[in-house]
């Protein structure tokens, strides 16, 4: 399942998962659309390994302000707490899977 | 204007499926401009029964005539938007005239999205994007710099005045239609006649800098060539395309959603010819018959 975070619970999921993948998106955007069933099968290949969610920037733009998130889809990596990776634009499953194995 | 079978893109796969349409008497409109195929400005010296290197352009332009000389009607300007209403679709063009039709078949080729200039991949989510639509709300009283001389700029630029506080349209060669150029800079858009060198920046986008030597300080860059991209427009009917961009078809042509075709590039590769031209004769035929079934 992919975790629907806001600014009140972002923090506490980076916390609670050593790994933690992160969908900023918003409702209007085509590319966004398209990143959602790839975050689903994500969410199950990757259950136990890592934390996947995902961010309404429109929602939560004190988030998107930390992070300097000028475009979107843009997915956030997170190992043990620390931001390791920033990725603009649609991924391919398999890539972001790639990623975070050999992180 | 009402027609059986709409293909949007006017390459080697569009001509093809437009040919097969209109010779099964279906009402046939070709949209899209010859010089966007990317065949237009390439060579073919493997395709069955054409020996020799024969010039891209001269098989396109020939290809046009075969298919007006079949019924098929065409119209040389971009799709600007798609549209599903009850068992037809709307297409509109940028002149603004619409079309409905029974039956859609998408030969758009792949669309060319980076423009290949120094700072482009650097900056790229720093203010450096692909899509006005999805990013605009990020420059909020921002200036920011349009990049592309085509109906995609000309919407995309328009759109960033309700945004940014300064819109540039970047282009040394603007073909879209005057009515979409005329509503941009009715909104503002200042146009700038030049060919864009470098996107300059550290963690964000600062500047623009051009060929001729100017420099202009923007937050952000949306680098918009061509027309609608493939996968927005399939997006816009409720077809999802894939990670990499491209349409899946059936053996039929037929995409996930009922009445609408697609063929060539925009199928994936092989990017060839001859896959694109077999495609095309397969998406024609049978959106003719959907169209045709429907009335």
């Amino acid at each position: 399942m992919v975790t629907e975070l806001t600014e009140s619970t972002f923090d506490k999921f980076i916390e609670d998962n050593k790994v933690v993948v992160i969908d900023c998106w918003a409702p209007w955007c085509g590319p966004c659309r398209r990143m959602t069933p790839i975050m689903e099968e994500l969410s199950a290949e990757l259950s136990g390994k890592a934390g996947v969610a995902k961010l309404n920037v429109d929602d939560n733009q004190a988030i998107s302000i930390r992070f300097g998130i000028r475009a979107i889809p843009t997915l956030l990596i997170f190992k043990e707490g620390v931001l390791v990776e920033t990725l603009v634009g649609l991924r391919g499953k398999e890539d972001i899977i790639e990623y975070i194995e050999t992180m | 204007m009402n027609a059986d079978v709409v293909i949007i893109g006017c390459g080697p796969a569009g001509l093809q499926a437009g040919i097969h349409s209109s010779r099964k008497k279906a009402d046939t409109v070709i949209i899209g401009k010859l010089q966007n195929s990317a065949l237009y400005n390439a060579h073919v010296e493997n395709y069955f029964g054409v020996p020799g290197k024969t010039d891209g352009s001269m098989l396109l332009k020939m290809g046009l005539e075969q298919a007006l000389s079949f019924g098929c009607r065409h119209i040389d300007l971009n799709v600007i938007r798609a549209v599903a209403e009850g068992d037809a679709f709307w297409i509109t063009v940028e002149s603004g005239e619409e079309i409905r039709c029974r039956s859609i078949v998408i030969a758009t080729g792949i669309s060319r999205m980076k423009l290949g200039i120094p700072g482009e991949k650097e900056l790229l989510g720093k203010g450096v994007s692909y899509c006005a639509e999805c990013d605009c709300n990020f420059f909020r009283g921002l200036k920011v710099a349009i990049i592309g001389g085509e109906s995609k700029a000309a919407v995309s630029a328009e759109l960033m005045t309700r945004y940014a506080s300064e819109v540039y349209w970047v282009s040394k060669d603007i073909s879209a239609d005057k009515m979409l150029v005329d509503r941009a800079v009715k909104e503002g858009v200042k146009i700038v006649s030049a060919v864009p060198a470098e996107i300059k920046g550290g963690k964000n986008v600062e500047s623009l800098l051009l060929e001729d030597g100017r420099e202009i300080s923007v937050d952000g860059v949306f680098i918009e060539l061509g027309g609608k991209s493939s996968s927005d427009l399939a997006m816009d009917l409720e077809i999802l395309p894939e990670a990499d961009d491209s349409i899946k078809i059936d053996n039929a042509g037929r995409t996930s959603v009922a009445g609408i075709f697609a063929c060539g590039d925009v199928t994936g590769g092989p990017y060839q010819m001859a896959k694109a031209v077999g495609e095309g004769v397969v998406s024609g035929l049978n959106a003719a018959d959907y169209a045709k079934g429907l009335k």
